[in-house]
């Protein structure tokens, strides 16, 4: 009992402590320097973090470098997918990209009376711009869902930031290097972010399942009843994580969940959007009249930009219906033609028939004729009546002459 | 077989393929998440440590398996320490095996490492979700946890041959 007790403490001494000469450090050290560090990175050392901002930018760029044959093995697969769907595609992109022109310009002219109305009722605006940033890791790790882009606090990004796909909101800035930065998806159980659901502006708040989706939660019992299937979700701005009005995705009832499809699609993040915002307070009036003055003649120019491209979009609408008119024009002429070809056709058959009856009738008098000639014929020992006369016609139809006649 | 001069460059190299294969699998999060087959997932480091530390190998260097989780930890986005510490963990259970093990086993190796990843997943889940308040789906450990011990032995029969080839 003794010895085996001994062995155990042996095996577990020579396991922590023992250095092999290849060894610089033994096991035990290394565990003590690991939670030491656990414990450290727990609390918010400004040493520490800028340590970790300095590995982080290192192992950013070496991670991206060494994932290059993994992604171009993958950016091969998706594109010999895309090829053999590619005529499909291009046809309903053709249309979509139609009923999206349209769309645009009423979006754009409501965009500028919305910054006008903000502009009135805030004593200081957002100037925002929107920068483009590289997604330089995407392992999809199925712990926590992050990308890392190319952009830090070198171009102004905060913890906070938001980031788009297009105008579709993708997450937030959770982690800022000098030169990159970490996102957090929303697909991540750990992202929340408060939502208005249209039609019926229920609020509500959609928490990241871990996959590529996420789930209603936070709701209130009686509003259930008037969230319907394919509503729209846009972020409501309530606690000023993210701004309002951003498009987030499309609601599906599945049994009592409500879920929601992202509009877009994080497996598929090349690029992203950042958008950096400035706080511009009114303070100094000379330099923000002149401001607000070019704001001004800066809104005014966009106006008339959207009002001549409007124009521009009515002439070719116009044209076409010109063009429209002119094919049905002669559709209707041609038409016309082909019922007065048929009206004739019509008589001209009309008038065989008279003539077939006609001759039919004629037929049927020559053959009793035949026959009742003889009864109904004048001679001179005979009563009768005069050949060719009516009442001579009349007789041989009736079969002969009757006795009052 | 594929034979070198001892001095070779290459060789060289060659020696140090099990640390270059961890570095690479850490900067590049190696599980084949890009199938996109639910749930799956498995921890390629661990297969590789426990195997190598197990062993002996002797250019398996501790600190670099240190460093190796922290760059782990960086990429993936949990907190200093973490991964190190697991890793390191993984080496002591290993090296605690190779020295109460006569005679080694295949079998017992697995169930053993069976139970090393398990107790680590557990401490990684109970550190993240009790101190750091991170939101974690428990599904995807305890399946990641699954794949992890099903991959051991193919993971070992491809290192068997590669530690025949460098002693050959």
């Amino acid at each position: 009992m003794a010895s085996s007790r001994d062995d155990f403490v042996i095996a577990i001494r020579s396991a922590f402590l023992k250095k092999t000469t290849k060894q610089k450090f033994s096991l035990l050290t290394l565990i003590f320097i690991s939670v030491f560090i656990i414990f450290l990175s727990n609390l918010n050392f400004k040493i520490i973090n800028n340590l970790r901002s300095i590995i982080n930018e290192i192992v950013f760029r070496s991670s991206f470098v060494v994932s290059i044959p993994e992604n171009l093995i993958i950016t091969s697969y998706s594109k010999i997918v895309e090829y053999s769907s590619f005529y499909d595609e291009f046809q309903l992109n053709k249309i979509q990209l139609e009923e999206l022109r349209s769309k645009e310009i009423s979006n754009d002219i409501i965009i500028s009376e919305n910054n006008e109305l903000k502009g009135l009722i805030e004593d200081y605006s957002f100037s925002s711009n929107k920068i483009l940033a590289k997604v330089i890791v995407d392992h999809d790790s199925p712990f926590l869902k992050t990308i890392i882009i190319n952009k830090g606090s070198f171009d102004n990004i905060k913890i906070g930031t938001n980031i788009y796909d297009k105008n579709y909101l993708v997450g937030r800035v959770i982690e800022v290097n000098f030169k990159s930065s970490r996102v957090l998806l929303l697909s991540d159980l750990n992202s929340t972010v408060p939502i208005s659901i249209t039609p019926g502006n229920v609020q509500a708040i959609v928490v990241g399942d871990g996959s590529n989706s996420g789930e209603i939660k936070y709701i209130k019992d009686n509003l259930i009843e008037d969230i319907q299937n394919q509503s729209i979700a846009y972020t409501s701005g309530t606690g000023s994580i993210y701004k309002s009005g951003i498009p987030v995705g499309r609601i599906t009832t599945d049994n009592s969940k409500f879920i929601i499809d992202f509009y877009s699609d994080f497996d598929q993040l090349k690029y992203v959007f950042v958008e950096i915002q400035q706080n511009l307070k009114i303070g100094d009036e000379k330099e923000v009249d002149d401001e607000n003055l070019s704001a001004a003649i800066n809104t005014e120019k966009i106006k008339l930009n959207i009002l001549n491209e409007e124009i521009k979009i009515l002439n070719e609408t116009n044209e076409k219906f010109i063009e429209e008119n002119q094919k049905l024009r002669s559709q209707i002429n041609d038409t016309t033609d082909k019922i007065l070809n048929l009206q004739n056709k019509i008589d001209n058959q009309n008038k065989k028939i008279n003539q077939n009856s006609i001759d039919q009738e004629e037929l049927s008098f020559l053959r009793q004729n035949l026959i009742y000639s003889s009864k109904c014929q004048k001679t001179v020992f005979k009563k009768g009546f005069k050949v060719g006369t009516p009442e001579y016609k009349e007789c041989i139809l009736s079969k002969g002459r009757k006795l009052n006649d | 077989m594929i034979k070198f001069a001892k001095h070779n460059y290459l060789y060289k190299v060659y020696t140090f393929l099990p640390i270059i294969i961890l570095y690479v699998s850490v900067l590049n999060e190696f599980d084949f998440n890009y199938l996109n087959i639910d749930y799956f997932s498995f921890n390629f480091p661990f297969i590789l440590i426990f195997y190598f530390a197990l062993k002996e190998y002797n250019k398996f260097d501790y600190l670099l398996v240190f460093i190796a989780g922290l760059i782990n930890d960086t990429v993936v986005g949990f907190p200093l320490g973490i991964s190190s510490f697991s890793y390191i963990v993984v080496c002591t259970f290993a090296s605690y095996l190779r020295n109460i093990t006569i005679r080694p086993h295949l079998i017992k190796d697995w169930f053993y490492f069976l139970f090393v990843i398990s107790l680590i997943n557990s401490i990684n889940y109970s550190i993240l979700f009790f101190f750091f308040s991170y939101d974690l789906d428990i599904m995807f450990y305890v399946i990641n946890n699954l794949f992890t011990f099903l991959l051991y032995v193919p993971s070992t029969l491809i290192f068997n041959y590669y530690i025949k080839a460098i002693n050959d």
